[in-house]
């Protein structure tokens, strides 16, 4: 046995490699193969049985017997008889992807199995001669024909929303009634079934929208799939769907609900810290009770010109003014503080500066992504003012949870009667949450149900990651490796979406991916009306002129074309039996419906003969082909001038019997699992009322299925919902989270690092009607955040990486805050609010900047965010890519952000716009200017040091620009005045470039 | 001349103490004031800050670019990535179909049709229009449209059994770059040097080169480094105009003036930095001027191509407008290998692959572009002995049908074809003269010794001694690969 001898020496990679190129007869022993129970069993007991055993079958695999291998789980059969490398089991422990953890299988356990497949796979008593391989029967399963075959390739135009020539494919009914042309299946005969007949005929799916609609033919296999199912009998799946509940479930244990962050939070009580004066508010409490039992506490407090600076930052994300600045150091009341945060709080730019966090988390963006095009988004910034608007008016939030999932669940807007009244448009425009992420479906081609299911599942990934704090994405292909989310669970949420987000009966995201094709009318866009009628007419106004034009070109096309198209026509009449012609032509008057059998038959037949189609044309008059080519580019080129029409970009519950929900293994759609219902992770259980969709009282038609979800997570004892809130708000202002892991409370996550802290905030954001604001204000006036930032090794060497928080963490400014900033300082900063975004440019160099306007510019906030285009200013500081979206903004320190600041063209021009400023506030005495460009741009003033060193530099500033000027040709303005200005410009563009300026204390 | 830095340890912050002269012979060495920090851009060796070194773990990681050791002995120190988006046409380049010629014109079948987008347009069987000739002492088979190439058959390997699973250009190309269909993975490149760092601090590790032309299509998500740490993104560097963005400080401000600004700015930032001790961050902002003064001098003449020798450019088609861009790329290719940059990627145009009409203009046009410079980088990294220490890879997203996509033959193309293709691998331990795996007898699917995607990937992260299932990145609480969980291997076959 030198194998054996060689694989206990070899690393374990090397030793498989060798084994599995053996030849197999060189490891079978002389007294025969091995077999399951006397060999196998023993190594996968030890093993494999704690997660796929007696007590649970993680991925449905259970591999306590031979059968049960050979069944397999989620992922299909465990193992190939006579083929280890194509058997599952094998791959996964071959690679040590399996068993998890640090005990894997020695490499002779491993070889054994191997072996044991090779020779068959085979139980005791059984002979080497029977082979399993043959034994497996290779059945039509009519959930793959459904699903994969008749849902993917039919239902877009025979099912809920359509049935073209009158058939529906949903059921075994509807197929067995068919529709104008009879029956589509005869059970029993594949061959007289008009459904294969058509796919025979490479009639159906029909050719001509296979590129627009995204669908493709039917394969051989599945040709041939369809005949033998039709000839078993067609029938269709009667399985129940796959059932989580609350109490025992066997993909769940007990011991799975008793992790942490699935139980409750409990309010603990506030605990005694020794220095008690210390304490503002019960968060200090917390943190001091764990700093002192390391005999630290919390940090001097930061100075009164750091602490405002650092509140307006965190509260509304730009810097104090001057004025203010002053004001404040004046104030001798000593709640000025207090103050202050209430008016931060209350000002408008703290909605959008948190706004900005918000739409992050959402994956906000103003254009779909995925594909090349990236097609523009024109009504996404609905939602972005709904956002601002909710955070100012600090809506609860579980009403604000509530809107954005299900706000079409709430009234009946279809009974309404338009335009809405605004608050009922707004919450409409709310589930503008849902329809964040990516989605470039029908836009050159991308819209199969794959990247259906795509948008789906990232819409999916938002949701849970940023609402619940969960990872669910590694569940649609298998049950979560870590935390107890099986695949089952993953799909049942997912179901909660499918009334609305049906990927076999999808709407384009957007009147700009269809494009201007007539046949696609707004019904077939995830879009609503509603919006208010001055909008409307504001837009035809607009458009008007840009229609007219249209149809002038129409016209000129239609005029060319018309005589053509006669001559055709005529020609085709002419092939037609005369006998018939006037029949036919009876018959194709006729409307479809009232036909008579023949006059069915006629129209079948001669009907599509007798069309002519501008294709046709094309081919047979090439002169036409080219002047028509001109035109209708023309008219392509026109329509894109036209403005969209105000839609709202909503979620809304498609009516109807939406398809139903499978496990899809693999999170492939061709693989369909068992059907499973609406829900929400069974793990979430503990101390929560159940998960249950109402149907709303009224009869329009909506599920009920989002609203359930989102009744479910605003439960006051969820044990997610607050919990990770207040994280999220927490890690913005410390810059880490109580759970460093803010999307992920799950096993794999971080522990919190003050558990107690973290359930007292949650329980207190619940006591206080969910305000958002009573946090922020909790936060803002405690001791902690009121501490300064300086490190000081005596002090802080227990807390290094200041876990505790015995002191304030400095911070780099965000991508957004720099560049408010640098606009506010300059005086460039608009503050008009809402509305469609601005306009980004690119120039020939690749720089993308906002377009200047002569009213300067609005908050990043306001900008146009193209995926595929993102401002290059905003994205060298780390402004995110979403894709999907982003809890927690990195802060990298490369070297294009000094390039940036330095020599952009926009950092130029706004210093200058700064001077100007400078000059008007302190007129032309430089130590008054140097006084101003500290107080505007770090709001302090200056030392005298630093005042005298900005004042000489002005001097030599200027004095070298007088130099310049005087070789150059004379200026229109006096020389004199232009080189202290430019000098005073480069002054502030200086301050704008120093760490003080980008980071906060 | 590479610059070894393997064993020196990552640069330790600088002392507050120790600021002032550091600083002032830095803008001595440069001596251009704002001007001087622009190279910086250059710099791959980003510094990040702690705060996100600590994501998602509570030990203090800094990820940066020092040299890292393989997991066992390479063959290669560097790669050269011909990214040629678009997807190449395997039946009129690199794999001969004859059957073609007997088939030409009958419609294809059922399954073709399954991956034509315009079914209803779409012609028949559509033989190449080009000879194909044994060439080199293994008489590997290569179309005349490819004279140059055909010249190096024996230095390079085929593989005419690639696959992939997507028709679409932006998922299969995100399956070429990071292994899924998925728009949030980190690149190949961004792997290899998370995995190896670079052995010159002074350049970027991952450079990409793209055509001025035009990005291809997924534009800079084809260098991201997805949830990897920034740092390991690709660096592009434009080889035409200024080759970064903000290069340059304003031309007309006078240098007296920057100089003030400069030495005010220093001050002002060292006296921050003084007054806010054990405060990485803000070393790392510091040090970046520093590392910026370095690359000044190595970058600028690192992509400098007017040093090169007439007969080199002429070997290039430096000359020749046709070739003159892409052998540009390639030249700069070569000198950043040199200096020991551990990637470069050359990209081209936007789509000048994708040769769905007019299949003999356009396959003309990207092969007249291409193929000379492509085989004068080859020569030249044998004559400068960098051949053996260097990947080249050459491949799409995928190949093309053997059908013509349109029924009027006058501008007959072809449609995507994502079930076989070829890709070629030469350099570093790759056994020249190889054809490894074929495709069926139309040049439709790969059927014999088929090669996955992952396998490519699994190979070339092979040939730095990298494996693939031990470079791991922990995200979300998973050990991401960039093979991920798919069975992958070395293809051994093309291997020296």
């Amino acid at each position: 046995m030198p194998l054996r001898l060689l694989s206990s020496c070899l690393p374990l990679e090397a030793a498989l490699v060798a084994i599995l190129l053996s030849a197999p007869d060189t490891v079978i022993a002389q007294d025969g193969s091995p077999r399951f129970e006397t060999h196998v069993e023993p190594i996968l007991k030890q093993h494999c049985h704690s997660c796929h055993g007696p007590g649970i079958q993680q991925a449905e695999l259970d591999l306590q017997s031979r059968n049960a291998i050979l069944l397999g789980g989620n992922a299909g059969p465990a193992i190939v008889p006579q083929d280890p490398v194509a058997s599952l089991l094998m791959q996964k422990i071959a690679s040590g992807s399996m068993p998890p953890g640090d005990a894997k299988l020695e490499a002779g356990e491993i070889e054994l199995i191997r072996t044991w497949i090779e020779t068959g796979a085979l139980s005791v008593g059984q002979s080497p001669a029977v082979g399993d391989r043959e034994a497996v029967e290779t059945s039509v399963s009519p959930r793959k024909i459904v699903v994969a075959t008749l849902n993917t390739k039919c239902l877009l135009c025979h099912g809920r929303r359509h049935q073209e020539g009158g058939l529906d494919i949903r059921t075994r009914d509807s197929l067995l009634r068919g529709g104008v042309s009879g029956p589509a299946i005869i059970p029993g005969k594949p061959e007289e079934s008009l459904l294969i007949q058509r796919i025979v005929a490479e009639e159906m799916p029909p050719a001509e929208h296979q590129s627009r609609l995204s669908y493709r033919p039917i394969t051989s296999t599945e040709l041939q799939e369809l005949r033998r199912w039709i000839a078993d009998g067609a029938r269709f799946e009667e399985e129940s769907p796959w059932l989580a509940r609350p109490g025992p479930d066997p993909l769940v244990s007990d011991d799975d609900r008793r992790f942490w962050s699935f139980q409750p939070p409990l309010r603990p009580p506030i605990p005694a810290v020794r220095s008690q004066d210390l304490v503002r508010t019960p968060i200090d409490a917390f943190l001091l009770a764990k700093l002192e039992t390391k005999d630290l506490s919390f940090s001097p407090a930061a100075d009164r010109l750091t602490l405002m600076r650092r509140a307006y930052f965190d509260a509304i994300g730009l810097p104090p003014p001057p004025e203010e600045v002053e004001a404040f150091l004046a104030d001798g009341d000593p709640r000025a503080y207090e103050r202050l945060v209430d008016r931060l709080l209350e000002s408008p730019r703290h909605g959008e500066h948190w706004a900005r966090r918000w739409l992050d988390a959402a994956g906000y963006a103003d254009s779909e992504g995925q594909a090349d095009a990236d097609a523009i988004r024109p009504h996404a910034w609905r939602y972005r003012d709904w956002v601002i608007r909710a955070l100012n008016a600090d809506k609860p939030y579980d009403r604000f949870l509530i809107e954005q999932i299900a706000g079409d669940e709430l009234f009946d807007y279809k009974a309404r009667t338009l335009p809405l009244a605004e608050k009922e448009r707004n919450l409409l425009v709310a589930t503008g949450f849902m329809r964040m992420g990516p989605d470039g479906t029908y836009s050159v081609s991308q819209g199969f149900v794959g990247e259906r299911m795509t948008v789906v599942a990232d819409q999916l990934r938002i949701l849970t990651s940023t609402v619940m704090g969960m990872t669910i994405g590694c569940a649609r292909c298998h049950d979560h490796k870590y935390d107890p989310l099986p695949q089952r669970d993953y799909y049942r949420l997912s179901a909660v979406l499918r009334s609305a987000y049906d990927p076999y009966d999808w709407l384009s995201p957007n009147e700009v991916g269809v494009g201007p094709d007539a046949d696609w009318n707004e019904s077939n866009t995830r879009m609503l009306l509603g919006v208010p009628s001055h909008e409307i007419e504001e837009a035809e106004r607009f458009n008007a002129p840009i229609h007219k034009e249209v149809s002038k070109l129409k016209r000129d096309l239609e005029s060319l074309t018309a005589p053509l198209r006669n001559q055709l026509q005529d020609k085709k009449w002419a092939e037609t039996p005369e006998a018939l012609r006037a029949d036919i032509r009876e018959a194709l008057e006729t409307p479809a419906e009232d036909r008579s059998e023949t006059q069915n038959y006629l129209a079948a037949r001669f009907g599509s003969k007798l069309e002519v189609t501008s294709d046709e044309l094309r081919e047979r008059f090439p002169g036409y082909r080219q002047k028509a080519v001109e035109i209708e580019t023309a008219i392509l080129k026109t329509k894109r001038r036209l403005r969209p029409k105000p839609r709202i970009r909503a979620l809304f519950d498609m009516g109807g019997e939406p398809t139903p929900v499978h496990v899809l293994y693999r999170g492939d759609h061709r693989d369909p699992g068992p059907p499973v219902e609406p829900g929400v992770p069974s793990v979430l259980s503990h101390g929560l009322e159940p998960f249950r969709v109402e149907r709303p009282p009224w009869t329009t038609g909506t599920s009920g299925r989002r609203l359930a979800l989102a009744k479910w997570l605003v439960q006051p004892q969820h044990p997610l919902t607050a919990r990770v809130r207040v994280n999220w708000i927490w890690q913005h202002y410390f810059g880490r989270g109580i759970v460093q892991s803010e999307g992920n409370f799950g096993r794999t996550g971080t522990p919190p690092t003050h558990s107690e802290l973290l359930d007292w905030l949650a329980t207190e954001f619940v006591r206080s009607g969910w305000s958002l604001k009573a946090i922020h204000r909790l936060i803002l006036t405690s001791g902690a955040y009121r501490q300064s930032s300086r490190y000081d090794r005596t002090r802080h060497g227990s807390d290094p990486d200041n876990i505790l928080l015995s002191r304030f963490p400095l911070r780099r400014l965000d991508a957004d805050a720099i560049r408010d900033s640098v606009l506010r300082v300059s005086g460039r900063l608009n503050p008009t609010p809402f509305g469609p975004p601005d306009d980004t440019e690119a120039k020939p160099d690749g720089e993308v900047v906002a377009k200047d306007s002569p009213e300067g510019m609005r908050r990043s906030i306001y900008l146009l965010q193209r995926r595929s285009k993102p401002l290059t200013m905003l994205e060298a500081f780390d402004a995110p890519q979403l894709r999907p979206n982003c809890l927690r903004r990195t802060h990298s320190t490369v070297p294009s952000q000094a390039l940036q600041m330095m020599n952009s063209e926009t950092l130029r021009t706004n210093s200058r716009y700064m001077a100007g400023r400078v000059i008007d506030a302190a007129g032309g005495d430089p130590a008054k200017q140097v006084e101003r460009v500290y107080l505007a741009a770090l709001s302090r003033s200056p030392t005298e040091r630093e005042q005298a060193a900005g004042v000489s530099a002005l001097a030599r500033m200027t004095q070298a620009w007088m130099r310049q000027l005087d070789e150059g040709p004379a200026p229109m303005e006096p020389k004199q005045a232009k080189a202290r200005w430019l000098a005073l410009a480069t002054l502030c563009h200086t301050v704008l470039n120093s760490a003080e300026f980008l980071y906060i204390d | 001349m590479s610059a070894k830095m393997s064993n020196s340890k990552r640069r330790a912050p600088v002392r507050p103490d120790r600021l002032n002269s550091t600083r002032r012979s830095f803008f001595s060495s440069v001596g251009n004031g704002l001007h001087g920090a622009a190279l910086v851009y250059l710099l791959g060796q980003d510094l990040v800050s702690p705060s996100v070194a600590l994501a998602g773990s509570s030990e203090r990681r800094v990820y940066d670019l020092q040299e890292r050791n393989p997991h066992f002995e390479p063959k290669a120190k560097s790669v050269i990535h011909f990214f040629m988006n678009g997807g190449p046409s395997q039946v009129d380049l690199f794999d001969p179909k004859p059957a073609l010629l007997k088939y030409a014109g009958q419609p294809p079948g059922r399954d073709i049709a399954n991956d034509i987008e315009f079914i209803n347009e779409a012609g028949g069987f559509m033989p190449s229009p080009y000879k194909f000739a044994k060439h080199g002492q293994s008489g590997t088979e290569l179309s005349e449209i490819l004279p140059h190439l055909s010249e190096h058959v024996d230095d390079i390997a085929l593989i005419r059994s690639m696959f992939t699973t997507h028709f679409n250009h932006e998922p299969a190309i995100f399956i070429m770059q990071g292994g899924r269909q998925l728009t949030d993975r980190p690149s190949i490149g961004s792997w290899i040097v998370y995995g190896l760092g670079s052995e010159n601090q002074n350049l970027p590790a991952y450079v990409v080169l793209d055509d001025p032309k035009g990005l291809p299509i997924n534009h800079v998500q084809n260098w991201q480094s997805g949830w990897l740490p920034p740092v390991y993104q690709g660096t592009r560097v434009r080889s035409e105009g200024s080759p970064l963005l903000h290069l340059k400080a304003e031309p007309e401000y006078p240098a007296a003036v920057l100089d003030v600004a400069r030495t005010l700015l220093s001050r002002m930032d060292h006296d921050h930095l003084l007054q806010r001790p054990g405060q990485p961050e803000l070393e790392a902002r510091i040090t970046n001027y520093e590392l910026a003064a370095r690359m000044q001098l190595t970058a600028s003449d690192a992509l400098d191509v007017s040093q090169e020798d007439e007969a080199t450019k002429e070997m290039y088609g430096l000359n020749d407008e046709q070739t003159a861009s892409y052998g540009k790329r390639c030249l700069m290719a070569r000198r950043l290998v040199e200096r020991g940059v551990r990637l470069v990627q050359i990209y081209i145009e936007a789509q000048i692959w994708d040769t769905h009409f007019e299949l003999e203009k356009e396959l003309g046009y990207a092969c007249g572009k291409t193929d000379k410079p492509i085989a004068a980088l080859i020569k030249d990294l044998k004559r400068t002995g960098l051949f053996d220490s260097t990947l080249l890879v050459w491949g799409g997203e995928f190949g093309r049908l053997p059908i013509s996509q349109t029924r009027d033959m006058g501008v007959a193309g072809r449609d995507h074809g994502p079930t076989g293709f070829t890709v070629w691998l030469a350099g570093a331990g790759v056994k020249g003269g190889t054809v490894f795996g074929a495709t069926d007898e139309i040049g439709y699917k790969a059927v014999e010794n088929r090669v996955s995607v992952h396998d490519l990937h699994a190979t070339i992260l092979n040939q730095l001694g990298l494996n693939h299932r031990d470079l791991v990145f922990s995200h979300d609480g998973r050990d991401e690969r960039l093979t991920d969980e798919f069975p992958s291997r070395v293809v051994k076959e093309i291997l020296a």
